[in-house]
C-alpha cells in the first residue's frame, strides 16, 4: 500500500520537495510552508481552545530547509486533554527526525513571555495560524503589537544589546569571506530586526532591503540542500555549489568567477541591512529623545543641543559627528577627511545627514592633495580601530572612492584563501588600523599606514602577482595624495616587496648568504623599509585571520630581519635642513621678529634657556597644531621655522603672536598655567582613553652632538612640554626637525650637555626619565 | 601500513614535497613545529635587546604509506632535506593500526 501523503513521514516530504526540479528561492520557501502546513494540519483534530501556530521561519512563510520548525500550541486553559493533543502534534515531527522548537501557551502567557523577552516577541510578531481555533491566533497576534509598539522605543537598548553580542560572535556579513547569513552582522536577523522596527511603524522597511533579504534567503536555503545540515555559515568550500545551485556562472566580460559573484551579491546584500539597520537605530533615537516629555519640562529656557567645535566646521552633537552650520563642502574640498579625522580620533560615527550632504556638495580635491588633507587621512587611520567604521561609512556614502578611485577594484572583492577571514577592502582597512598600534618601534609610522592601505590594492587588478599591480597602483594614488621623492619610494616598496619577509623567512634557508642578499637588494639597502616591512608583515598577518600568525612564524621573520639588518647597517640619524638665506638674514639682525605665512610662522628671538619653550607654547596658546619644524641657531638667535596648522580655520594676527611672545620672553605671560587650561579644554582624546607609552631614542652617527628623538602619540602644546623637559634637564638644542603625522609625532633635536660634548650613554637614562614626563600619564 | 614522520627545516618543504609528489604521494600533512635537538636554541640580538631562541622553528610532514614503499620514501625525504650543516632534521616511521577515509568510509590499504 502506497502511503498517503499524511501517514508519510514530515522529513520525506520536505526530501521530495527539495528533489523537484527547479525549484529555488522564493519558490522552494513557498512550497516548502504549503507542504509542512498541509502535513501538520492533518495532526489538529481538536478544533475549540486550541490553534496551533508557526511562528519564525514558517511563521514568515520562508522556511529554510533544514532550520528549526518553531511552533506554538496556544489553548484558552483548562482545555480537556491537552496533553494528548500535544503529544499528538510533537511526537510525529520528533518521529520524522524534525528538529522542533516548541511551546504550548495560553494567550496571557504569551503575551507575558513577549513583554519579558524580546527574542520571543520578535517570533511571536510573525506568528501564523496552521490549523485550529483562528480566533485564538488573531487575539494573541493583535496583543503581541499592541505591547510592541507601546514598548519599541524604550526597548532599542536591549534590542542593540542582543545584536551586539550577535555580531560580536558572528561578525560582520559584508567583510567576511565566510559570513553566517542568519547571525552575523546584517544577515537575516539584521533584515527582520528592521522587519519588527517598521511592525511598531517607527521606520519604513526601506526598499533596498525589500531586495537585499530574499538574496540572502536564496543563499541560505541552497546551502542547506547542498549540506543537508542546518549551517548557515556560508564556507568557502560551499562557494562553488552553491553559486551553481543559484544558476550564477563565470562572467566572461570581467573575469568574476560564479563564487565570486555569489559572494559579492552576499556581502552587499549584508552591506545594505546592517547600513539600514543602523539608520533605524538612529531614527529612533531621535524619536525617542524628542518624544521624552522630560525635554519640555523645564521650560523654554533650555538652551539647545551642546555643539562642540572639533575642527574647522566640524562639530559633534548628540553623540555624531556633524558639519557646522555655515559649513561648504563645495568650496571646502579637505572638509571630508576632517570629518573622517574628527569621527575617528573622537570615535564617533558621522551623522547620516552630514555624509549625504557631503556625497552630494563635495568638491573634489585638487591633485596632488593639499597637506592639510593628506595629514586628516593619516591622522584617521593613525586611530586605529575606530577608523574602520569611519571608513566604512565614508565608502557606503561613495567618498572613499571619490577620493580614491581605485579602491572600487578591492570593494567587496573576495579572497580564495582559506587563511583569510575578510574581503580586500575591508582587509586593508584592518591592515592599517593592526598598523596605527605600532607607534614606538617604527620611525615613520605615517609611512607604514599608508603602505598598510594600499598593500593588497592590486588584488583588484589583473596581473599574476598583485604585489607588483599593486605598486603600480600605489605609485598613482600616492603621487595623487601629494606625496613625492624618498617619502613615495617607500609606500610603493612597502606595496611591491609587502611578502618579502614572510615568504623569504619561511621558504629559504636563512644561513644562506644569497638570502640575505636578496633582501638586501630588494629593501635597497634601507634599514628603514626594512623595519617598516617587518612591521607592515605583522599588522597584514594579524588582519588576515587567526591562522596567518604564530609564534613559529614570527620567530622565523625576526631571525630574517636580524640577519638583514646586520647586513644593511644601523637606521641614519635623521637630517636637518641647512639654514636658509631670509633666516640667516633675521638672525644677524639680532632682534625679536615673527613672520606669518600662509602656513607657517618664522621666529627669531635671542638663543636662552627657555626661548624654544616660550616659543611653541605661545604657538599652542594660538591654537596652531605644529606639523613640522626646523630648529636652528646662528649667531646667538634662534631662528625657528614652524609649519602650522590653524585648529579652528584662520591664521591669527601676528602682531597678537609677536606682542604675546615678547611677554613670555620676558616671563609676563604666565604660560603654563595657560598652557595647562588649553589642555584640559582642548584635549583630542576621548575622556579616559588609555595613552600609549612614548619611545625615546637615541642616535650617536652625528659629529658634536648626540641625536634623541621621540616618537609618542600628538596632544596639544606637546613640543612645548618636550622643549621644557628638555631645557629641565640641562641639555642644549642646536637644531631639531620636529613632524608630527598621523596623529603620532616624531620629533628628533640635536643635543649637547651644559659644555657643549655630546651626551654619554650612562647619562642617558636619568635624562629619559625628565624626557618622558612631558608625557602626561 | 606505516606513518613516516619528517621534522626538516622550513625552507625545504617544497623539495619535499616535490619529491614524494613525484613518488606519488597524494597527501600529507604539515604542522608548524618548535623544538631543538643537537643544534640547540642560540642567542640572537634583535634592535638592541637579546633575546634566546630556545627552540628552532621547523616543519613536521606526517604521511601514511604501504609497506613496500616506506624505504624508498624514507630515502627520498632524506635526500630533499638535506642541506649537510646542523639541524636538518629527522625522519622515522612507526606502524599504523587501521586507516579510514572519513568522506566514503573506506578503509586500510583503500583509505591510503
Amino acid at each position: 500500500m502506497t502511503p498517503t501523503p499524511s501517514s508519510a513521514k514530515l522529513s520525506e516530504i520536505r526530501a521530495g520537495v527539495l528533489r523537484r526540479p527547479g525549484l529555488v528561492g522564493s519558490q522552494l520557501r513557498q512550497e516548502l510552508s504549503v507542504a509542512y502546513d498541509a502535513w501538520l494540519q492533518a495532526l489538529l483534530t481538536a478544533r475549540d481552545g486550541v490553534a496551533l501556530v508557526a511562528v519564525g521561519g514558517l511563521g514568515r512563510r520562508e522556511p529554510a530547509p533544514y532550520s528549526d520548525l518553531d511552533l506554538v500550541l496556544l489553548h484558552e486553559g483548562k482545555v480537556n486533554g491537552l496533553a494528548s493533543i500535544a503529544d499528538a502534534i510533537w511526537y510525529p515531527i520528533w518521529d520524522s527526525g524534525m528538529s522542533l522548537d516548541h511551546s504550548v501557551r495560553t494567550p496571557d502567557q504569551a503575551v507575558a513571555v513577549a513583554k519579558e523577552d524580546l527574542k520571543a516577541l520578535f517570533g511571536l510578531l510573525d506568528i501564523r495560524h496552521v490549523a485550529g481555533d483562528a480566533g485564538l491566533t488573531g487575539r494573541v497576534r493583535g496583543s503581541v503589537l499592541d505591547v510592541w509598539r507601546a514598548t519599541a522605543t524604550k526597548r532599542l537598548d536591549e534590542m542593540k544589546s542582543i545584536s551586539r553580542e550577535r555580531w560580536s560572535i558572528a561578525g560582520d556579513a559584508a567583510f567576511l569571506l565566510e559570513p553566517n547569513l542568519k547571525e552575523s552582522r546584517g544577515g537575516l536577523r539584521d533584515a527582520q530586526a528592521l522587519h519588527a522596527l517598521a511592525a511598531a511603524q517607527l521606520v519604513d522597511y526601506p526598499v533596498w532591503v525589500r531586495e537585499a533579504y530574499p538574496v540572502l534567503l536564496d543563499v541560505r536555503g541552497e546551502l542547506h540542500r547542498i549540506t543537508g545540515r542546518a549551517d548557515d555559515v556560508l564556507r568557502q568550500q560551499e562557494h562553488d555549489s552553491v553559486a551553481a545551485a543559484l544558476d550564477l556562472a563565470d562572467s566572461d566580460h570581467d573575469g568574476e568567477q560564479a563564487r565570486d559573484t555569489l559572494l559579492r551579491r552576499v556581502n552587499e546584500a549584508a552591506r545594505s541591512v546592517a547600513h539600514a539597520l543602523d539608520l533605524a537605530w538612529r531614527r529612533v533615537e531621535t524619536l525617542g529623545s524628542t518624544r521624552s516629555p522630560r525635554r519640555w519640562r523645564f521650560g523654554s529656557s533650555r538652551p539647545g543641543p551642546e555643539r562642540v567645535g572639533l575642527a574647522k566646521d566640524v562639530v559633534s552633537q548628540d553623540g555624531e559627528v556633524m558639519l557646522a552650520r555655515d559649513a561648504d563642502p563645495w568650496s571646502d574640498p579637505g572638509l571630508v577627511l576632517r570629518v573622517a579625522r574628527a569621527a575617528a580620533e573622537h570615535d564617533l560615527p558621522i551623522a547620516p545627514f552630514a555624509l549625504e550632504r557631503l556625497a552630494a556638495e563635495s568638491a573634489p580635491l585638487p591633485t596632488p592633495w593639499p597637506r592639510a588633507a593628506l595629514d586628516d587621512l593619516l591622522a584617521a587611520l593613525g586611530a586605529g580601530q575606530p577608523a574602520i567604521a569611519v571608513l566604512e561609512s565614508l565608502d557606503q556614502a561613495g567618498l572613499l572612492a571619490a577620493l580614491m578611485p581605485e579602491w572600487d577594484a578591492v570593494r567587496c572583492r573576495a579572497q580564495h584563501n582559506p587563511v583569510h577571514r575578510f574581503t580586500v577592502d575591508r582587509h586593508l582597512l584592518e591592515t592599517a588600523a593592526a598598523a596605527a598600534e605600532h607607534d614606538g618601534d617604527v620611525a615613520r609610522r605615517d609611512l607604514l599606514i599608508m603602505g598598510a592601505l594600499l598593500h593588497d590594492i592590486g588584488k583588484g587588478f589583473p596581473s599574476p602577482d598583485h604585489s607588483v599591480a599593486g605598486a603600480e597602483q600605489a605609485e598613482v594614488i600616492a603621487r595623487r595624495m601629494g606625496y613625492a621623492g624618498d617619502d613615495l619610494a617607500m609606500i610603493v616598496g612597502l606595496v611591491r616587496h609587502h611578502l618579502l619577509l614572510p615568504n623569504t623567512a619561511t621558504r629559504r634557508d636563512l644561513d644562506d648568504p644569497m638570502t640575505i642578499r636578496i633582501v638586501r637588494d630588494s629593501v635597497g639597502d634601507s634599514a628603514e623599509l626594512l623595519d617598516l616591512l617587518h612591521v607592515l608583515a605583522i599588522a597584514d598577518a594579524s588582519a588576515t585571520g587567526p591562522a596567518a600568525w604564530s609564534d613559529w612564524k614570527a620567530g622565523l621573520i625576526a631571525d630574517l630581519v636580524g640577519r638583514a639588518r646586520a647586513a644593511v647597517g644601523g637606521s641614519r640619524p635623521p637630517t636637518i635642513p641647512p639654514l636658509d638665506d631670509e633666516r640667516r638674514q633675521l638672525a644677524e639682525r639680532g632682534e625679536l621678529a615673527v613672520i606669518v605665512g600662509a602656513d607657517e610662522v618664522v621666529v627669531a628671538a635671542p638663543d636662552d634657556t627657555g626661548t624654544l619653550y616660550r616659543t611653541t607654547g605661545v604657538l599652542a596658546l594660538h591654537a596652531l597644531d605644529i606639523r613640522a619644524a626646523s630648529i636652528r641657531t646662528h649667531a646667538g638667535m634662534a631662528v625657528n621655522r614652524f609649519v602650522v596648522e590653524p585648529r579652528f580655520g584662520t591664521m591669527p594676527d601676528p602682531a597678537l603672536i609677536r606682542s604675546d611672545l615678547a611677554r613670555a620672553l620676558k616671563g609676563e605671560l604666565g604660560l603654563a598655567d595657560k598652557l595647562a587650561e588649553k589642555e584640559r579644554t582642548y584635549s583630542r582624546r576621548p575622556a579616559g582613553a588609555a595613552h600609549r607609552r612614548p619611545s625615546v631614542h637615541w642616535f650617536d652617527d652625528a659629529t658634536d652632538a648626540t641625536v634623541v628623538e621621540f616618537r609618542g602619540e600628538d596632544e596639544i602644546g606637546l613640543l612645548s612640554r618636550i622643549t621644557a623637559a628638555l631645557e629641565r634637564a640641562g641639555l642644549d638644542v642646536s637644531s631639531a626637525r620636529v613632524s608630527s603625522l598621523a596623529g603620532v609625532v616624531v620629533d628628533a633635536f640635536y643635543v649637547t650637555d651644559g659644555q657643549g660634548k655630546p651626551i654619554p650613554p650612562e647619562a642617558r637614562p636619568a635624562l629619559e626619565a625628565e624626557l618622558r614626563s612631558a608625557w602626561p600619564h | 601500513m606505516k606513518q613516516i614522520t619528517a621534522i626538516v627545516k622550513p625552507f625545504k618543504l617544497d623539495d619535499v614535497k616535490a619529491a614524494l609528489e613525484v613518488l606519488g604521494i597524494q597527501g600529507l600533512t604539515v604542522t608548524e613545529v618548535q623544538g631543538f635537538g643537537r643544534q640547540r636554541g642560540h642567542t640572537e640580538v634583535y634592535r638592541g635587546a637579546e633575546y634566546t631562541v630556545d627552540f628552532v622553528p621547523k616543519v613536521r610532514i606526517d604521511v601514511v604509506v604501504a609497506d613496500g614503499d616506506v624505504e624508498k620514501l624514507v630515502a627520498a625525504i632524506v635526500e630533499a632535506a638535506r642541506t649537510g650543516k646542523i639541524g636538518d632534521g629527522k625522519v622515522w616511521v612507526t606502524p599504523i593500526e587501521s586507516l579510514v577515509r572519513v568522506r566514503t568510509g573506506e578503509r586500510d590499504a583503500d583509505a591510503i
